[in-house]
């Protein structure tokens, strides 16, 4: 566990720091190793200026905390400098929500793979529209393991053929994350694709104050392993944001099947329920630290 | 004055209600209680018995061999009456049956005549439970304590003596300690603990998650204790398992953490609701990787106290992780006690947490440089764990600063004869040596590790070294092997391991057989 100084250059009004800094701030100085190319450079910039305006709203930069999972989407956590827990492989959703147990204030992003959210940590995944707790996540979705160097995940398409693991190629059939995310309660459900930074950015900044569990799903290219699914920007297009039923945005969302190459991709917020209660609301412990706008460190117990 | 009284019936009929309400009076005259809970994992039917003994003198431990039974059905005779001492008596079911719902209540009636209680006694006892407060439950008392004659005259002592298990125990040692987050998955017999926390809740203000499963109580833990949380976990046998991969976490990140081992015989779903000590080897070397921790075996309610604020105090300040090892025994046997558990030490989390004005906090599961992202430089890696190994020096001398009981001795002292034990076995061991006057001491080892150097000069003080365990192969056995190069004699090991604990009338001749003159 470390706790570093927030560099010298990083203090003082947000505009300013901007203009001397430019796209170095909130940026940590270790060198990125994704492969030059790789639309995670986008997914980081969409979340770095997520966090730059919400911080322009007078959120305060220490409240940012992100916990990524493994594989290639996981090294977010060493670029992006807020506080941060790189947890283990499928692990990133209790993890977090750890995290806002420990302090409901804390503002908690959440960065996960495809294999990681949906393989290895499906069974987190699946609750928590239950729980409800009130943070974002977002996933990468490139349709494989890569960072294990291509295998196939829940959503990789029928027929790949890459995986070393399949030498009859991906006989299984996929799933879909958001008709997933819908009938598991979650209450905000997005989708982003991972070139769009600006639009992304935008999403997670609502995701980030939606009251509750947020699924941000970003289509992502991976150019070195799933190739075949990559180049779906001509399917992508941006739905109006409105306020959908359930069973508009289940039509919505089954709109694009993970398997083939045609079909529409929609992008943006499918759907958005303002009427739920998120976890710490729901119990005066949680509820106490909320308003006194501290976590359990520097709680007073009567 | 010692009596031993069983209580049996099939799930459901209310036999801890009998065991409750008679162990609460005797302890309000004065009589110390240990009560035995023996019962299938079923819901409904089956065999269950509790066996409530009572003594004048502090007593850890039943025996099988009964002076009163009390029956609720016809099983429970036929299967228990040749465990009957010459003169005992059985209280059967049959002229209650009457008062259906209540036959518990009327059957405590008739057994608290038996003890001599007067019948004041009885209905104020009947009045203080909230479930049987009503006409019909003073009726059926009133009924069984008519039916039957005084057989014993419980004198009332003078004496303060509270009734804890080991589960309340643990929930006392972490509330002292200012607990402010236990996540758990329910499992037999760790959900004992979880539901006692559960139940502190509202006094306390701490709170109580129960989680999707265990992989998520775990690293949600970690999580808070990132947060700044003052953390617990627990499960039992394979929810102690799916746990595993977080505790090596618990390693890299420091983050501090204690975590319940709720013992129960295994392999895998093994025997739910019974007794064993088959896990110590399992929270000795759980989670890959190497990294400190401590592990700790308390071996009565007062000591599940003791040490549980003792992990809180090391794990907080040497972020390390502490396991505190139980058994399905120690957490729902009931003891009773005159003494409270020591003054707790005060845990404090003082270092940045997330939310720091001006710092950022990072954590990782990968190694992590100064600047707390992944590194994979050699030099690094050698410090990191070389500085990871060297918190066992703090921590001994913390453990040695604060008097901290690394260890036990009990019984006679020098005596050319040691009996090693730990956990729950302590109750029956204690209660052997009193009982049957034995010439021996006992060596109760508590922290497992780090260990104290002082067990290796004890032990190599005795002329005669036994070994008890409640394991298949002699788990603290081969960890004294390991850790002093002192082997235990095959024959000097008395290992029992069909789910049930110790009895003094089991082991003393078991110790005698082995003992040295
Ligand atoms: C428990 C466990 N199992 C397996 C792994 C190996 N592993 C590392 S990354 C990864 C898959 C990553 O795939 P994904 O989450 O889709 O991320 P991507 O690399 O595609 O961004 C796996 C299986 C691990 N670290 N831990
Ligand atoms: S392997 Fe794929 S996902 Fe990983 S960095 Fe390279 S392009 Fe990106």
């Amino acid at each position: 566990m470390k706790a570093i100084p927030i560099p010298k250059d990083e203090i003082g009004k947000i505009a300013d720091v901007e203009k001397s800094k430019g796209l170095k701030f909130l940026r940590t100085a270790s060198p990125v190793t994704w492969c030059p190319g790789c639309p995670n450079y986008s997914i980081m910039e969409g979340a770095r200026r997520a966090v730059l305006n919400l911080m322009k709203q007078g959120w305060k930069r220490e409240d940012f905390i992100m916990v990524a999972g493994i594989g290639c989407h996981g090294k977010i956590y060493d670029y992006i400098n807020i506080n941060g827990f790189n947890a283990l492989h499928g692990r990133a959703l209790p993890t977090a929500f750890g995290v806002k147990l420990g302090n409901p204030n804390l503002k908690v992003m959440v960065f996960a793979g495809d294999g990681d959210n949906y393989s290895e940590g499906m069974e987190h995944f699946i609750h928590m529209g239950r729980f409800n707790p009130n943070m974002t996540l977002i996933v990468h979705d490139n349709q494989g393991f890569s960072l294990t160097t291509g295998q196939a995940t829940p959503i990789t398409q029928m027929g790949y053929n890459k995986s070393k693991a399949e030498p009859y190629g991906e006989v299984h059939y996929p799933m879909n994350p958001l008709k997933l995310a819908l009938m598991t309660n979650i209450g905000f459900i997005a989708r982003c694709n991972a070139r769009d930074f600006t639009h992304t950015a935008e999403i997670i900044e609502k995701a980030m104050k939606y009251n509750g569990f947020a699924f941000v799903e970003i289509i992502q290219d991976c150019i070195i392993f799933n190739t075949a699914v990559n180049g779906r920007d001509e399917n992508m297009y941006k739905v109006e944001s409105k306020k959908r039923t359930f069973d508009e945005a289940l039509k919505l969302a089954s709109e694009y099947d993970y398997n083939s190459k045609d079909g529409k991709i929609p992008i943006g917020i499918i759907y958005q329920d303002d009427s739920k209660i998120a976890f710490d609301e729901k119990f005066p412990p949680l509820k106490k630290l909320k308003e006194q706008k501290i976590g359990w460190r520097d709680f007073k117990r009567s | 004055m010692k009596l031993s009284i069983l209580i049996g019936g099939k799930a459901g009929q209310g036999i801890n209600l009998v065991s409750g309400l008679v162990s609460k009076t005797l302890i309000h005259q004065g009589y110390f209680t240990f009560n035995y809970r023996d019962y299938p994992s079923i819901i409904r039917g089956g065999h269950n018995f509790n066996i409530l003994t009572l003594c004048d003198k502090q007593i850890m431990s039943h025996e099988t061999t009964i002076d009163i039974i009390v029956s609720m059905d016809e099983l429970t005779s036929s299967l228990h009456k040749s465990e009957l001492n010459k003169g005992g008596i059985i209280i059967e079911s049959a002229s209650y049956e009457k008062f259906g719902l209540n036959l518990n209540v009327a059957l405590a009636g008739a057994l608290m005549k038996i003890l001599g209680f007067n019948h004041d006694v009885l209905i104020e006892n009947i009045k203080a439970n909230k479930s049987i407060n009503n006409e019909k439950g003073i009726e059926a008392a009133t009924a069984g304590y008519d039916s039957v004659q005084v057989k014993y005259n419980l004198s009332s002592q003078k004496k303060n003596i509270t009734i804890m298990t080991g589960s309340k125990g643990l929930a006392i040692g972490a509330v002292n300690s200012g607990i402010d987050l236990y996540t758990g998955y329910p499992m037999t017999p760790s959900s004992a603990l979880l539901h006692e926390l559960a139940g502190m809740m509202e006094k306390n203000g701490h709170f109580v998650f129960q989680a999707e499963n265990e992989l998520s109580a775990v690293n949600s833990a970690l999580g808070a204790s990132f947060a700044g949380a003052k953390v617990m976990t627990g499960s039992s046998g394979g929810g102690f398992d799916l746990m595993t991969e977080a505790l090596s976490l618990q390693g890299t990140t420091e983050l501090p953490l204690v975590v319940h081992l709720a013992q129960r015989p295994g392999p895998a779903t093994g025997l739910p609701t019974f007794t064993s000590q088959g896990d110590l080897g399992l929270a000795l070397r759980a989670g890959h990787g190497e990294f400190p921790r401590i592990v700790a075996a308390p071996g009565t309610p007062n000591e599940c106290a003791e040490v549980t604020n003792e992990l809180f105090y090391l794990t907080q300040k040497y972020g390390s992780l502490g396991i505190v090892l139980t058994d399905k025994h120690l957490l729902e046997g009931e003891y009773s006690y005159e003494d409270a558990p020591k003054k707790p030490l005060v845990v404090k989390v003082d270092r940045k947490v997330p939310g720091t004005t001006g710092f950022i906090s990072k954590v990782s599961s990968y190694e992590q440089g100064e600047d707390g992202n992944v590194t994979e430089d050699g030099s690094v890696v050698i410090k990191t764990q070389n500085d990871r190994l060297a918190r066992y020096e703090g921590m001994r001398k913390e453990i040695k600063d604060k008097n901290i009981s690394m260890y036990k001795l009990h019984g006679k002292k020098n005596s050319k004869n040691l009996i090693i034990g730990w956990g729950s076995t302590c109750g029956a061991i204690i209660d052997s040596i009193n009982k049957g006057n034995l010439d021996a001491q006992f060596l109760q080892v508590i922290y497992m590790k780090p260990m104290s150097p002082d067990i290796k000069k004890i032990i190599l003080k005795a002329k005669n070294i036994i070994l008890v365990e409640n394991n298949l192969t002699g788990q603290l056995g081969r960890l004294l092997r390991e850790r002093f190069l002192i082997a235990i004699l095959k024959q000097n090991r008395i290992l029992r391991y069909d789910g049930r604990s110790f009895t003094p009338g089991m082991l003393i001749p078991e110790l005698k057989k082995r003992m040295k003159k």
